[in-house]
């Protein structure tokens, strides 16, 4: 790593305030959507509750079985009398009102534990993704009026419960350009389909910005000037978290960054040949090529300078192609039988025969023929 | 793309998002067609030479609300700061095609743009400009043979 590009600071009108920080070294692990997505699936997991029915249910019945002989199925039977209910099938998962087919316990193993090593590539490859335009365009965002990606704006602005009003949040993030992606969620939220209506989670709508700021400089009351704002998430810069970095494992996610969470991130992350100074025994992890853009190294003229020439003609006779008629096609009939050409340079089709009519054949053949 | 950042590249970008990303648009029906709502993809077909967001240079050509044409490129210098990096060229409805055509061969094929896709951007805007073109109205029908034409006098009479 030769030199770390910087990145301005903005104020919280989205001017640059002139300030620059230094490109943390995250931004520049490699992008890995395969293990972004898996470590996503596993972590995805861990906020589930156990469900289950009940251990009861189709089992509250006395039901026996009829045994053979009475010409009906061995499945246990309601006894009695008196009721509809009497010798109607139980327990079985076929039967109406039996207990379902394996039953759901809740034992089931709900959480999976994904090793620490890869959630932190997986934290720090989404990190480095949300710093690429492209990416955010890919997803969804509407970062269009942006300034700068990643986006910076002074701690200034927060320090001291400096923003502690959803209104003053709210006009921070339209003078920083993500107003465009407020509105996105705005219109974004539809009643969700099916039961989960009933169950807390009525609506769906888009994610917005996800601002990341330092508890310690800036202080913890912004969380409550930005968390009434549809689709607007807060996050410490010491705890972040592969669900809002990535939702839906999918590389991206819109960041408003406070500038000393900004400048945190090389302590929280160290460099590859230098620790992190919070995580025991982390270095990012490294890029395989130091250039990503194959397609120029293909092309760079080291390259091309030694590489031999293609084999073969500039042009090359294709094996199978579509047959033709030789009878209609005169080049592939020449093709075929070379003697055409002087065939029909010679008219030999419209020639007549030479000999017109056959000779007679002369008398002693007659006669010789009529001996006998 | 890789200008300022070791790590990416349009290539890279491209395979990261071919198989999902917000402006995909997948149909089963007509064969399975995929399509791009990206407002700088020029033919709105999937893939990765039309796609806008991932070559580092692209152009869209889209038609504007009072009926004229926006022509909106990417600039490569300005990759990180997305405020800066789109220059839009509006065209008014009264603007001649040919002056479209024009420009919009300039912007692509010249200074090394985007060479390869200056057909398909100039058909695209064509297609617009015939698009808004107001409709005339169908000739009302002649009449055909003398009973015809005595047909209607009497009833007009």
């Amino acid at each position: 790593m030769a030199s770390r590009p910087t990145v301005s600071v903005a104020t919280a009108e989205g001017k640059p305030s002139g300030a620059t920080l230094t490109l943390p070294a995250v931004f520049l692990s490699p992008i890995r959507p395969d293990i972004v997505q898996h470590v996503h699936t596993g972590i995805a997991k861990n906020k589930r509750q156990p469900y289950a029915v009940s251990e009861k249910a189709g089992e509250q019945t006395s039901a026996e079985s009829w045994g053979t002989g009475r010409a009906v199925a061995r499945i246990p039977r309601v006894s009695g009398g008196g009721t509809h209910r009497a010798g109607q099938a139980a327990f079985g998962n076929q039967c109406r009102s039996g207990r379902m087919f394996a039953p759901t316990k809740v034992w089931r193993k709900w959480h999976q534990k994904v090793n620490q090593g890869q959630r932190r590539f997986a934290t720090a490859s989404a990190l480095a993704a949300s710093s690429v335009p492209s990416l955010l365009f890919a997803r969804g965002h509407r970062v269009a009026n942006v300034p700068e990606v990643p986006l910076v704006v002074e701690s200034k602005t927060f320090e001291n419960a400096a923003l502690t009003k959803t209104k003053a949040a709210i006009a921070l993030l339209k003078a920083v350009g993500a107003g465009a992606d407020l509105v996105k969620v705005q219109k974004s939220r539809k009643m969700r389909a099916g039961k989960g209506k009933l169950r807390n989670r009525r609506f769906r709508q888009r994610r917005g910005p996800l601002v990341i700021y330092n508890p310690e400089t800036d202080g913890k009351e912004l969380v409550r000037a930005f968390r009434n704002i549809p689709g607007v998430e807060t996050s410490s810069v010491f705890s972040m978290n592969l669900l809002q970095l990535a939702p839906g494992g999918h590389l991206g996610r819109f960041i408003v960054w406070t500038s000393s969470a900004f400048s945190a991130l090389d302590q929280v992350y160290g460099t590859t040949t230098t620790a992190s100074a919070l995580k025991k025994d982390f270095l990012l992890p490294s890029n395989m090529v130091a250039n990503a853009d194959i397609a120029r190294l293909i092309n760079s003229s080291e390259i091309q300078s030694v590489l031999r020439e293609p084999k073969g003609e500039a042009r090359t006779k294709r094996a199978q192609v579509q047959k033709k008629n030789p009878l209609r096609n005169k080049q592939v009939m020449l093709r075929l039988n070379p003697y055409a050409a002087v065939y029909s340079k010679e008219k030999l089709g419209q020639k007549a025969a030479e000999h017109s009519k056959p000779v007679r054949p002369s008398e002693i053949f007659r006669q010789t023929l009529a001996e006998e | 793309m890789a200008a300022q950042r070791p790590n990416v590249s349009s290539d890279l970008i491209w395979q990261v998002t071919r198989t999902q990303n917000a402006f995909h648009v997948k149909r089963n029906s007509a064969g399975g067609s995929q399509f791009s709502r990206d407002p700088l993809n020029v033919l709105g077909k999937h893939s990765f030479k039309y796609s806008g967001y991932a070559n580092e240079k692209a152009i869209g050509v889209q038609a504007t609300e009072n009926g004229g044409v926006a022509i909106i490129t990417k600039k490569p210098s300005s990759e990180q700061k997305p405020a800066q990096s789109f220059v839009t060229v509006t065209f008014g409805p009264n603007a001649s095609t040919r002056k479209i055509y024009k420009n919009i061969a300039d912007k692509t094929a010249k200074n090394g743009y985007r060479a390869d896709i200056r057909e398909q951007a100039i058909s695209r805007a064509s297609a617009i400009r015939r698009s808004q073109r107001s409709k005339k109205d169908t000739a009302p029908q002649k009449l055909r043979g003398a009973a015809a034409k005595k047909a209607a006098e009497k009833e007009s009479a």
